[in-house]
């Protein structure tokens, strides 16, 4: 977790960060075509003056510009504890192969800070940070974070993400005609500060209901805040494909019915998700090992590989049915 | 495209946007900031303000020599065309370049504040506005989403609008402004950035003003490259005929210090501090291009100067009397 950008002189220092938490909803882009680079970078330029990030390898990824939320109210806690905290959240959307969009919003909080609200300048200059009043319950406020421990007027990073993917989706440049149904997933992240000489681990991923999946991380000092986000994207984004997919090949009732109506159920899974699996693609490399921790156990990948190969198996039966006298 | 920019074999430009830098002074000392009003007066008002301006002028030079050697100081002069249909460049800025010499001023800078809303068809003022984040008031916990869309940026908490007559009759329905970070008592102060008069944007002078302090403290920059510089003007040439043909700033003086500067200084007439109030409300509420903030930070501590941290106390003022 790193401190905030060298900006020269400093009026107050800000005390170390130890606690980043954020929200991911993930969904299908709700448009008939998958859009070219072209096409998201104008989707995402949520800044008039700011370039898009866009990258082609390995796959087709575009970023907006992080957009700052300036917000002054209590953090999520566990115990109920009221902790005031000033700062600004930060924003982003991410469109991967012109198909799936995701907006995220996550802070960094400092250990503590003082009992009064600075000037907002000093917010300003360190994006992304949220200062509390006092010190903060670090483990109370993860866990608020995590759990149901929002109370109306905690801080609600949900609202903040679906501000950003609702904007987007807005966009007259799409159509609303996706190519089939999905549902929208929420991603709650907490990342705590890993014991001195420890790296970085993945302690927890939680599927609640509705959607809903929790996850912990422990960081060690000097991971920037977005690169945690960015692992957050990369699970959240291969949690709705795996999720997605399993509910496709259930809907399609494989195995039971007619052939053909379960290649007509899969054929969106052909044509628009079997390509987009791709884990850890822009993951930074002290994050990596992290993802080996979800492939052990449960295996994202292998539950991917085998909703692929049984899909494929039932095309290649389909195809053998056909070329039959 | 990672955060800590690992796996330096391949790279992708698209993924990791540059930001340009512009050259810097130590000080952009502003001599004026007219509207058409003070032209239409005659040279006489001109000939005033200047033998208004010079001392003071001449004071912040010396404040900023005492800050090291050789100081980089540049001078502009803004004038306000955008608010008020006024007359033509040739007609009154060879006059306005002679009243300032007559007092012994020399400006460098010429820029005319309709740039500040669009220079060389790049929406300045619009891009701007897109990097206002609003200092929330207490109780902002990200549901609501912000203000931006009324064109109106405050200090503070509004007081509660009242929907019908019978409650602003109640006196004890009624809530007081509040100002976010107020010493005991609030100075409140609600800011229109625009209006849209047939649909049509217009900025206000405050908010273009904002974007004037922007340019010089040498902040603004669209898709990474800097906007509203100085496209040189040569000595002896004429003036166009149309606002529009001259660029957003010109140099006026060949041997100028840069046009952008670690802080400025403006010496105006005293009715301009509502104005300038509203300035240091918008720019402590702008969230700056973050490499560009950078860019004048790292340069400034190369010079073993400082720079401070939040942008309104880059920028100072000398008041004078006046009409």
């Amino acid at each position: 977790m790193a401190g905030p950008a060298n900006t020269g002189e400093r009026t107050e220092q800000s005390p170390e960060p130890v606690l980043v938490f954020g929200e991911v909803h993930t969904c299908l882009l709700q448009h008939g075509q998958a859009l070219t680079g072209r096409g998201a970078a104008d989707l995402l330029r949520l800044r008039a003056d700011e370039r898009v990030r866009l990258s082609e390898r390995p796959n087709l990824y575009v970023r907006s510009p992080d957009v700052p939320t300036g917000v002054d109210c209590h953090l999520p806690s566990a115990s109920g504890a009221k902790v005031r905290a000033v700062g600004t959240v930060t924003a982003r959307a991410t469109l991967t192969e012109g198909r799936l969009l995701q907006a995220g919003a996550h802070c960094t909080v400092t250990a503590d800070g003082p009992g009064r609200r600075r000037r907002w300048g000093h917010y300003l200059a360190r994006p992304g940070v949220v200062e509390p009043f006092g010190t903060l319950p670090e483990r109370d406020v993860a866990d608020g974070c995590l759990g149901a421990g929002r109370r109306p007027g905690d801080l609600d990073l949900g609202a903040i993400a679906d501000r950003t993917l609702t904007r987007v989706l807005r966009d007259r440049a799409l159509d609303n005609q996706p190519p089939f149904k999905s549902q929208v997933t929420r991603l709650r992240w907490v990342a705590l500060r890993a014991a001195d000489g420890e790296g970085p681990s993945l302690e927890r991923f939680t599927l609640a209901g509705d959607g809903l999946r929790m996850a912990e991380l422990r960081l060690p000092a000097g991971i920037p805040a977005a690169a945690a986000a960015g692992l957050c994207h990369d699970l959240a984004l291969h949690d709705w494909l795996l999720t997605t997919l399993v509910r496709m090949v259930e809907r399609s009732r494989l195995g039971s019915t007619d052939g053909r109506d379960a290649l007509t159920a899969l054929r969106p899974a052909v044509d628009h998700l079997m390509h987009l699996w791709m884990p850890a693609a822009r993951v930074d490399q002290p994050l990596r090992p992290l993802w080996e921790a979800l492939e052990r156990e449960p295996g994202f990948t292998r539950q991917w590989q085998i909703l692929v190969q049984r899909i494929r198996d039932q095309l290649a039966l389909q195809t053998a049915a056909h070329l039959q006298p | 495209m990672t955060e800590t920019g690992s796996g330096a074999v391949f790279r992708e430009t698209t993924a990791e946007p540059r930001t340009q830098a512009v050259p810097l002074a130590h000080v952009s000392l502003e001599l004026g900031h007219l509207s058409m009003e003070d032209f239409e007066a005659g040279p006489e008002r001109l000939r005033e303000h200047f033998a208004r301006v010079r001392p003071w002028a001449d004071t912040a030079r010396t404040v900023a020599a005492a800050g090291g050697r050789g100081p980089r100081v540049s001078t502009c002069f803004l004038v306000d065309e955008y608010c008020t249909p006024s007359a033509t460049p040739a007609a009154l800025l060879p006059v306005l370049l002679a009243e300032a010499e007559r007092a012994g001023l020399v400006i460098d800078y010429l820029a005319r504040e309709s740039g500040c809303a669009v220079a060389d068809g790049v929406p300045v003022a619009e891009g701007v506005g897109a990097r206002l984040v609003e200092s929330p008031p207490p109780g902002s916990d990200g549901s609501r989403p912000p203000v931006g869309q009324t064109g109106w940026l405050s200090n503070g908490r509004r007081t509660p609008g009242t929907r019908t007559v019978a409650a602003m009759a109640d006196a004890a329905d009624w809530q007081p402004p509040a100002e976010t970070t107020a010493r005991r008592h609030s100075v409140f102060l609600d800011a229109e950035l625009w209006d849209a008069p047939g649909g049509r944007r217009v900025w206000s002078c405050s908010f273009l003003a904002a974007v004037w302090q922007l340019a010089r403290l040498g902040l603004l920059r669209h898709f990474g490259e800097p906007v509203l510089q100085p496209v040189p003007w040569t000595a002896g040439e004429d003036f166009p005929d149309d606002w529009d043909a001259l660029p957003p700033v010109i140099r006026l003086n060949p041997s100028a210090a840069p046009f952008s500067a670690y802080r400025t200084c403006s010496v105006l007439p005293s009715r301009f501090l509502p104005v300038e109030h509203a300035v240091r409300v918008v720019l402590d509420q702008v969230d700056v291009e973050p490499h560009a903030l950078a860019q004048v930070s790292e340069r400034a501590l190369g010079e073993g100067l400082a720079v401070p941290e939040e942008i309104p106390d880059r920028i100072s003022y000398v008041f004078h009397e006046g009409p």
